[in-house]
């Protein structure tokens, strides 16, 4: 089929294109990862001798060690919060009849289609004007929130590819509607689910604006290193910035691997259904 | 809930929006976010093309998720650390004006960092990857079939192009211009650490109120002019997609 959209002229043309623009998005990442092991005090060129200084320097720095610790914490019960209640939403909107399902289903995606900032600023005002502190678990149920429309669509395109004679099967067979859930439905979305753990954790690891505007001194790993850009730059930066890019880019990457190769494939004998 | 925050809190009165809009620092900052958003997302959508393309068409199929996210790995690492690297490549210092100086021997200030330009570029990249999402999903599913039968009854990769990929691939890529739109219209990272702070966006002026005055109102009157300014630029486009629906139906 290619030959008959791309000829060749197009087709070399389309790669270089695809090459520059590759370069260009991972060029500075690169660079910034070059410059963490560099021993210059200053960000410029020529290379000084390489160095770890900046990696101790971060590692001994307990105020981000401690903001790395909150995030993951976060992160983590943010991420298994949302994969599970976006498990339900998702059997829910895949199976049930559920009235005015476009305007719920709506709903359920609107923080992706609503600035993050607004998002930000509408959960601040609103606890502010009922009158709750700023705090970590806000921060939770704000992130929650946040990422659930990921998980909810993540795992609808899974279970709708599950065919209802499994389903009735299992019924018939006298299964309950909860064991069926727990024994037969979670175990062929096994791998979709984990990738949409992985998925929701980066994240809300990387997340700042909600984790900025809805806390007041406690620190998450983003909000450590906006802060320390904006108040002046230190060489560690480099190094937080490779480490939290290199983190992140491998746990997505697993998980969108998961999703994008395995999902298309049969899983577990079971014939995806034509949409 | 958060339109419910935004309403009660600017339900007073509509003295916040007076003074908003008569105070030109507040006026310019709306106007410039505009600018801003709809620029990059422009670049974005026009480079999104050629990437999707790419992908879809001259990649083959087995390797076609790998190619994508090699495109879009970044987009879901921190939104700061990738702003903040773009400084070490464009400052008057950076990487490129130090390759400039040794190619040519004499020292340049390259003067992109903390101007629009620069803001305009780094949006543009993160929206292109957005863009290219959606469009490589409305790409894929094309049917072979369509395309083959095309070229049998002799239609040229030209005419390919315009009579079937690109009325099948435009609802993708109108999500995508949309989605990029909202995004770079939000953005506080990128114009502030490639921008500068001289000349703020509305999205950076929200966060210093936020952290700074702690004018709540004002903030919720500036969050509340951003929304509608969203609502009112993506309408037309989601108006557009759904018309199509409605007469691919009928």
């Amino acid at each position: 089929m290619r030959d008959l959209i791309v000829n060749r002229p197009v087709f070399i043309l389309l790669t270089a294109f695809f090459c520059v623009v590759l370069s260009i998005i991972y060029m500075p990442i690169l660079v910034m990862i070059i410059f963490s092991f560099n021993s210059g005090r200053y960000q410029t060129l020529p290379f000084r001798e390489p160095t770890f200084e900046w990696y101790v320097n971060l590692v001994a720095d307990s105020s981000f060690v401690d903001s790395f610790f909150t995030s993951l914490f976060m992160a983590s019960l943010a991420s298994l919060a949302a994969t599970a209640l976006g498990f339900f939403a998702a059997y829910a909107f895949s199976k049930a009849k559920i009235p005015f399902y476009s305007l719920f289903f709506g709903l359920i995606l609107s923080p992706l289609v609503i600035p993050i900032i607004l998002i930000g600023i509408g959960m601040r005002l609103q606890i502010v004007s009922v009158g709750i502190e700023p705090a970590l678990w806000l921060v939770l149920v704000g992130q929650t929130l946040y990422v659930l429309p990921l998980a909810v669509i993540n795992l609808k395109n899974r279970i709708d590819k599950i065919p209802k004679s499994i389903e009735e099967a299992g019924i018939s067979l006298g299964s309950s509607k909860l064991h069926l859930i727990v024994f037969i439905l979670v175990p062929i979305c096994a791998p979709t689910i984990f990738a949409t753990i992985l998925l929701t954790f980066t994240f809300s690891f990387d997340e700042f604006v909600i984790a900025y505007f809805l806390t007041n001194f406690e620190i998450t790993l983003p909000i450590k290193i906006w802060t320390s850009l904006v108040t002046g730059f230190e060489p560690k930066i480099n190094a937080a910035g490779s480490a939290v890019f290199l983190f992140s880019l491998i746990l997505g990457f697993i998980a969108q691997f998961i999703l994008l190769f395995k999902q298309s494939e049969k899983q577990n004998g079971i014939e995806p259904r034509e949409m | 809930m958060i339109f419910l925050s935004l309403t009660t809190e600017t339900g007073f009165g509509v003295n916040n929006f007076i003074y908003f809009f008569s105070t030109p620092y507040l006026t310019q900052a709306l106007f410039r976010s505009l600018i801003l958003a709809s620029v990059s997302t422009l670049i974005a959508g026009v480079i999104s093309w050629p990437l999707a393309y790419f992908v879809v068409f001259c990649v083959k199929e087995k390797w076609r998720p790998l190619f994508l996210l090699a495109i879009l790995a970044p987009f879901w690492t921190s939104f700061t650390i990738r702003a903040f690297s773009w400084q070490l490549v464009l400052s008057d210092n950076g990487v490129i004006s130090w390759l400039i100086e040794k190619a040519t021997g004499s020292s340049v200030a390259l003067g992109i960092l903390y101007t629009m330009n620069a803001s305009i570029f780094g949006l543009a990249l993160f929206g292109s990857m957005l863009c290219t999402f959606t469009l490589y999903g409305a790409l894929v599913s094309i049917d072979k079939k369509l395309v083959e039968a095309a070229s049998t009854l002799g239609a040229r990769p030209y005419q390919i192009f315009r009579d079937i990929i690109l009325p099948l691939g435009l609802p993708g890529w109108l999500a995508g211009i949309v989605l990029s739109f909202i995004v770079c219209i939000g953005d506080y990272a990128v114009p502030t650490l490639l921008g500068g702070g001289l000349k703020p966006v509305l999205a950076q002026i929200m966060l210093s109120i936020l952290k700074g005055t702690y004018d709540l109102s004002q903030a919720a009157t500036i969050a509340t002019i951003l929304a509608v300014t969203v609502i009112i630029c993506a309408s037309p486009l989601l108006f557009f997609r759904l018309f199509k629906r409605r007469r691919a139906s009928a």
